[in-house]
């Protein structure tokens, strides 16, 4: 065979492989491909003795299948041809590695001889049985269709049955000789050379061919039901046929011979793979090198050669081809074709593209070639998992940083790289010169992929399990990589996309507290402390489920950082989404910092408020959880009213869960159908980020609290009296209904309990209720400034409660003294002064100050309770007679004879009830004489 | 105790004269003091807050004079024993008394109250079954809390012909009503109550009596009123809240009435109009429809419930005057000893009875 030979044979081959796999059966699975892929490996470590019991079954096989031609046993022949079949599938890795074995073929060309031989046979088809007649159609087509994918090894043995045997025997050995001369290979090659010229060169050049092409589609997965490929072969099929007539006698006199040559082969066969396969391992390089010498020296050696090298990495290139970009770039395009195809191995297009990489690498191709890969790797590490909902596997996911971050190192170290998305196709530079490297691809939507698997990872993961906390560490070096490409993308990208990694830089840093500028703050206390402090903050940031992951590296304040990042938003974003999306991570930042006039303002500013309910669901989740943090950033300020104000909506709802997307409502499913819920869950916000429900509402019912109780004592007789907080009503009432009042447990009934007391104005009672250990514990612990927290609560308390006391109790009272208040309430003088000022000011309370004693004298106007209750009743009946009069009315207002003769009666009801309230009058009289 | 007694069956001897022209077969009641006392016993072991004891008089009549010489309670209903048959157990009852020799002919019943919130349909519907059966039949009223105030309060009341005749037909609608001509006043009638001892029983009361310290009788002078004042107007709120109610549905079944006659008058006319066309035109006039079926009048409310509600306002009224009178003496009483720290409660009264005063001259 000629160089000529060699080269087109690869370009043939590199043309059928594109066929194959674009016209791939779909009926392969993907578990079949892993089952395969396994084989593989195990293959490998045992390659002798599995290759021994695969063709041991197969020869078995065979001789049982000659056996049953030899009695005319055709339902025999036919079970035994299926299991032979199977069987070889199973050993296919093998035959991958090995070449078909000649016996096989052999099997195959007698058996469909002796079948078209028992087919002419007209008159011992008669004498066949019933049974045997059938098998013999059925085995007969079956054959012929089987043999279409061995045509040309068939053809070859035909030509030269006894030749093409030992030739297939010999063309395995060459390969060999170029590495080491064992005795047998020197041997057998020698043989080869002799017979040579004897055989036809066209037909072993076939068969090479067809054996290449097969291997090829074998290890594509593909199942033997090729009958899509019938095309390519039908008219070789008819030649073999043609042949195989003319042959038919010669054939029934070798097959004798071949039994017993078989024999002989088999032990042959294997001894030899594993040594080859060793030899093979050690030096791919080494052979490469011979390979381009050897393209100077011409010859058939070469094309041989490229035969073990197809085999052993099935899909990548033939031997003899250079590897350049060109190249590369060809079979990259040819796996990708591959990629989203119903039966591909997604896999092992992930170890495919792994492979060419390493190739690259090898070649020395670039950087250009090996950026374009990685893409291609990252890419189809993405599309591994065909479910949007599904999440990466943890090695997928360890692959996926690394390549990421491989990436980002070459782009990093080689500045001449210019990738982006819209670079065309056809412009791609990926060839190394002097031109800069031009590659299509776009690594930030590969980073802000990568950060939502790691959200839906997070997602996916049960938050309670050291799993959770292992993924967790991966933020470290999701934010690392999302700093670098930072970095990168500030040097390079648009402004668009600077903004869109920002953003992606906004949202990993935005829910972290930051404790390092929180310490510094402080002051900076000793060293001991601050590590002690650090420790203790550790164990808050798990309960409130900050990050551990502080960015060590970053010496800015995460404060300084999100200002720089958002501004730059705010100028520079065009898109509305990641504007909205920057401010409300900053004035969540703010309110997690305590920066509560700063968010605010930015919050009005931003004018959200007003049209948050056009975005889009996610957006509107980060709006609740930021309204949310204000409200709770205003209770620490102390700015009571601020805080119940921006937590009403979400409060009220009684579905902060799911506003605030830290979990699903149970609701039945007529509500939400199963496509919804999932759309739902993958809107959920990673535990880690959660927002302490518990303290949310702790800090709702405790400034409800606040408002309510006095409120409730200022205008407990008024009828129009609107709750100002609903959900603390109904806490109340459920707190009421409860038939035996034990000591409070949850936080919720702690919080009702100092209500009760609040509204007494027991402030003691009130302040031991609201924080005590199970409080902390439970709620006032996750503020990082709790004493300031604690130490505004009890002031509110106190002042609240004096304002309670007085509007409950400023009626028993002619006069009280300021100083008694003070000392009742644990405030100071001019602190009850103002306050009392105040309430006598808004005119809740009925009162004047007596500066020289310090008391207030109450004017007592407000009314009793019984009075109130008088009063009440007094609307009441007039309701009551209005309805009355407006009953009469009709009646007066006559209209045909049926209401005259009504109108006594009704008079005289009415007049019954007036008779009713006379005794009234009765009693007011006595009280008139009594005056 | 035994003073208290005394100072009720004078006050119930005070009553009975005022009403004296009774048209029914009993005309005065006669109490044993032991039946008084069971009464007071088992509201005293059963009855707790709101909750209502009943009992079974038994008795017999002696010309037009009802004598209730001895009672016995119902037993407590329980979740557990609900398939419990009282009836069985009144018989079984009064079949042992009779062994013991005591009178067994059924009277009437006995019923707790809670601040003279007695008048419903439950009490309706009972006491009608047992004037049907029994004619001479009686409710006995016991409130605990009167009682307890320092004056025995109990009140035999029967249900009037008038209201035995419409409870007999079912016939609650407003017609109905209208037509049996009856107000709330004709619903109960009651009936003086003397309470009568043997004169053992006398002589050893005159004895307690003797005894008693004065300390024992200041219960009676109690001037801590408003608590109850304010349970009786929570009360009478919430019955004039129910009274609004119902005339506001009235009020709507009147307004779709007339307006449905409005229809079914124009109906007419145009039917008129037009047979009137077809005989000049010397047709045959159009045949006769059902109008009833045409116009289906609306559902008319049942107005018992309102009579009732209308009886029980009246009644806490009632009950509001006596309090407020007595009270009223009380205070006068503690101002002339010169009590100063009165003057507020007076204001709160007089200051609530200005309210009510303007309010009827509202009306």
């Amino acid at each position: 065979m000629s160089r000529f030979f060699a080269r087109s044979d690869s370009e043939s081959e590199e043309s059928s492989s594109d066929d194959e796999i674009t016209d791939k059966a779909p009926g392969a699975t993907f578990k079949q491909s892993l089952l395969l892929s396994d084989d593989e490996e195990d293959t490998k470590r045992v390659v002798r003795s599995a290759k021994d019991k695969r063709f041991e079954e197969l020869t078995n096989l065979i001789k049982t299948i000659r056996n049953a031609m030899k009695i005319r046993d055709m339902s025999k022949c036919l079970e035994e041809f299926e299991q032979l079949c199977r069987a070889f599938l199973k050993s296919k890795n093998i035959v991958d590695k090995e070449g078909i074995p000649p016996f096989y073929i052999r099997l195959l060309a007698d058996l469909e001889d002796y079948l078209n031989q028992l087919w002419e046979d007209k008159e011992g088809k008669k004498k066949m049985n019933k049974n045997n007649a059938k098998a013999l159609s059925t085995l007969r087509q079956k054959i012929r269709k089987y043999n279409r994918d061995f045509e040309s090894e068939i053809a070859a043995y035909k030509e030269n049955p006894q030749e093409s045997a030992d030739e297939e025997e010999e063309e395995k050995e060459p390969e060999d000789s170029g590495s080491s001369s064992d005795s047998e290979g020197e041997v057998s090659s020698k043989s080869f050379l002799k017979k040579k010229p004897e055989a036809p060169s066209e037909a072993t050049d076939r068969s090479q061919t067809a054996k290449e092409s097969e291997d090829k589609s074998s290890s594509s997965d593909e199942d033997d039901d090729d009958d899509d490929d019938d095309g390519d072969w039908s008219p070789s099929d008819s030649d073999s046929r043609s042949e195989t007539s003319d042959k038919e006698e010669e054939n029934a006199l070798k097959r004798k011979r071949l039994v017993t040559f078989l024999k002989v082969k088999r032990s042959q066969d294997t001894e030899k793979p594993g040594v080859r396969k060793e030899e093979r391992k050690k030096k791919p390089k080494q052979k490469e090198q011979i390979e381009e010498e050897a393209e100077e020296e011409g010859g058939w050696e070469k094309v041989n050669r490229g035969v073990p090298l197809v085999k052993e990495k099935p899909k990548m290139f033939a031997k003899g081809t250079e590897i350049n970009t060109a190249v590369v770039v060809k079979k990259l395009n040819e796996i990708l074709q591959a990629r989203g195809k119903k039966g591909t191995d997604r896999a092992a297009q992930i170890e495919l593209f792994h492979a060419l990489a390493a190739i690259a690498a090898e070649n020395n191709l670039g950087q250009g070639i090996l950026v374009k890969i990685k893409f291609n790797i990252i890419a189809s590490l993405y599309d591994y998992n065909p479910n949007l909902a599904a999440f990466m596997k943890p090695d997928m996911w360890k692959k996926c940083l690394d390549c990421i971050d491989e990436l980002l190192d070459i782009l990093f170290e080689h500045n001449n790289i210019f990738i982006g998305e819209n670079i065309a196709e056809d412009s791609e530079n990926l060839a190394v010169s002097d031109q800069p490297f031009r590659v299509r691809g776009c690594i930030l939507t590969l980073v802000e992929r990568m950060d939502e698997e790691f959200t839906k990872i997070m997602q996916n993961t049960d938050p309670h399990s050291q799993e959770y906390v292992d993924n967790l560490k991966d933020e470290g070096r999701v934010c690392g990589i999302v700093d670098r490409l930072l970095t990168y993308m500030e040097n390079k990208g648009s402004t668009e996309e600077i903004c869109r990694v920002y953003l992606r830089r906004i949202m990993h840093t935005y829910y972290k507290f930051d404790y390092k500028a929180h310490r510094r703050s402080l002051g900076l206390q000793g060293e001991t402390k601050s590590e002690q402090d650090q420790e203790e903050n550790k164990e808050e940031n798990k309960e409130e489920n900050k990050e551990e992951n502080k960015e060590e590296s970053e010496g800015e304040d995460s404060a300084v950082i999100m200002d720089r990042l958002c501004k730059f938003i705010y100028a520079k974003d065009r898109t509305d989404r990641i504007r909205t999306c920057a401010i409300l991570c900053h004035i969540y930042h703010h309110a997690l910092h305590s920066r509560w006039y700063q968010a605010r303002d930015l919050m009005l500013m931003s004018h959200l408020q007003d049209n948050i309910q056009h975005a889009d669901p996610p957006v509107q989740i980060l709006y609740n959880r930021t309204m949310v943090q204000l409200g709770i950033c205003a209770f620490r300020q102390g700015m009571i009213k601020d805080a119940h104000n921006a937590l009403l909506d979400i409060q009220s709802s009684g579905r902060a869960k799911e506003l605030l997307g830290q979990g699903l409502l149970m609701r039945n499913m007529q509500e939400r159908n199963a496509e919804q819920e999932k759309i739902e869950k993958r809107r959920q916000v990673p535990f880690h980020m959660h927002i302490n429900l518990e303290l949310l509402e702790c800090v709702y019912l405790v400034s409800a609290m606040l408002l309510e109780i006095p409120y409730m004592a200022a205008h407990e007789f008024d009828a129009r009296r609107r709750m100002i907080s609903k959900q603390f009503h109904h806490q109340l009432r459920v707190g009421e209904r409860q038939p035996l009042l034990g000591p409070p447990e949850s936080m919720r009934e702690h919080v009702v309990a100092a209500s009760k007391a609040m509204k007494m104005g027991d402030w003691r009672t009130c302040h031991s209720f609201i924080i005590n250990e199970k409080m902390n514990s439970k709620v006032w612990d996750l503020f990082p400034e709790i004493q300031r927290v604690r130490e505004m609560l009890v002031r509110k308390i106190q002042e609240e409660s004096l304002r309670t006391y007085l509007f409950t109790y400023s009626s028993v009272y002619d006069s009280i003294s300021m100083a008694t208040l003070s000392e009742m309430f644990e405030l100071e003088m001019p602190t009850v002064h103002s306050i009392i000022s105040k309430m006598i000011i808004n005119e809740e309370l009925m009162a004047s100050l007596d500066q020289p004693t310090q008391t207030v004298m109450m004017h007592r106007t407000e009314p009793t309770s019984l009075q109130n209750m008088a009063l009440k009743l007094a609307e009441k009946l007039g309701n009551l007679v209005e309805n009355n009069e407006r009953v009469s009315d009709l009646k007066q207002g006559i209209y045909g004879g049926y209401f005259n003769r009504d109108q006594k009666g009704g008079y005289q009801q009415k007049q019954s009830y007036q008779r009713g309230m006379l005794n009234f009058t009765e009693v007011v009289s006595c009280f008139m004489s009594m005056r | 105790m035994a003073s208290r007694k005394e100072s009720s069956s004078v006050s119930s001897t005070a009553m009975a004269s005022t009403g004296g022209t009774l048209d029914s077969p009993v005309k005065q009641i006669q109490i044993e003091g032991l039946v008084v006392l069971k009464i007071i016993k088992h509201y005293q072991e059963e009855g707790q807050g709101s909750e209502v004891v009943q009992g079974v008089l038994l008795g017999l009549v002696v010309d037009d004079r009802l004598e209730i010489t001895n009672c016995f309670p119902f037993p407590q209903h329980t979740e557990d024993d609900a398939d419990f048959d009282e009836v069985q157990y009144q018989m079984e009852m009064m079949r042992s008394l009779r062994h013991v020799n005591i009178d067994h002919l059924h009277v009437g019943w006995y019923q707790s109250t809670y601040y003279g919130s007695f008048v419903s349909r439950a009490l309706l519907d009972s006491q009608f079954s047992y004037q049907h059966a029994i004619e001479e039949s009686v409710v006995l009223i016991y409130d605990p809390i009167k009682t307890a105030q320092g004056s025995l309060s109990l009140k035999a009341y029967r249900l009037t012909p008038k209201l035995m005749e419409i409870c007999k037909e079912k016939d609650f609608t407003p017609e109905g009503l209208k037509k049996a001509n009856i107000g709330f006043e004709q619903m109960f009638e009651e009936v003086p109550i003397v309470i009568k001892n043997s004169h053992l029983i006398n002589v050893l009361m005159w004895e307690l009596e003797d005894k008693s310290t004065v300390a024992d009788k200041h219960e009676l002078l109690n001037l801590s009123s408003s608590n109850h004042l304010e349970k009786s107007l929570q009360l009478l709120m919430d019955r004039v809240d129910d009274m609004s109610q119902d005339i506001v549905k009235y009020n709507t079944y009147s307004r779709n009435l007339s307006k449905q006659q409005q229809q079914k008058h124009q109906y007419l006319q145009r039917r008129q109009q037009e047979n009137a066309q077809r005989q000049s035109r010397g047709e045959p006039p159009l045949p006769e429809e059902d109008i009833s079926k045409l116009f289906k009048p609306p559902q008319p409310p049942p107005r018992m419930d309102t009579l009732l509600i209308a009886g029980q306002i009246n009644n806490y009224c009632q009950n509001v005057k006596e309090f407020t009178s007595q009270n009223l003496g009380k205070l006068f009483m503690a101002e002339t000893e010169g009590a100063r720290e009165m003057q507020t409660h007076l204001n709160d009264a007089h200051r609530s009875s200005l309210h009510f005063h303007f309010l009827f001259f509202f009306l």
